[in-house]
């Protein structure tokens, strides 16, 4: 391949996709970690509790609310 | 930067085309993607179920590292779902 292919419109049409997903697939993984920790206290059963998974969805909402408060009143600082 | 080329080193190897680059890439990346879960399973499966390590693997500690895994991963969805679906 020549070097020049790489600012090919598909390779950056390639990489852009593919930085996307790294970035999404970076904050699932994050925020798995963090929800896991949170959210299932006990040992691992064979089932998640209705309670359980009720707490991961909330957790990664939550997170995300907060997201947009931190972004706000970062960018009003500016 | 050099271009990239496939194959071992020798007379034989040839450069890769565009695609051939995409592919190889999305591969790597996938590989990447999959050791890092992997280390994050052994981390927190460890945690959960081997609080105090014994003269050697228990019954109830290797089923609670499946289940471990099997409720990560179900995690891991529930959490991507719930980003994404707003």
């Amino acid at each position: 391949m020549d070097p020049s292919a790489l600012s090919s419109p598909e390779m950056q049409q390639f990489l852009n996709q593919e930085k996307e997903r790294a970035m999404l697939n970076e904050m699932v993984s994050k925020l798995t970690v963090k929800c896991w920790d949170k959210c299932i206290t006990g040992t691992p059963g064979s089932k998640f509790s209705s309670s359980e998974s009720a707490c991961l969805s909330n957790c990664a909402q939550r997170y995300m609310d907060m997201n947009l408060i931190i972004m706000k009143r970062f960018q009003s600082m500016q | 930067m050099d271009s990239f080329s496939t194959g071992s080193s020798g007379a034989g190897s040839h450069q890769m085309s565009q695609s051939e680059f995409m592919e190889q890439m999305k591969l790597q990346l996938a590989q990447a993607y999959a050791q890092e879960f992997v280390e994050t399973l052994r981390e927190k499966c460890f945690d959960k179920c081997i609080t105090k390590p014994g003269s050697s693997l228990s019954g109830s500690e290797s089923s609670c590292i499946s289940r471990c895994v099997d409720r990560y991963i179900e995690a891991s969805g529930i959490v991507g779902r719930a980003l994404f679906k707003q």
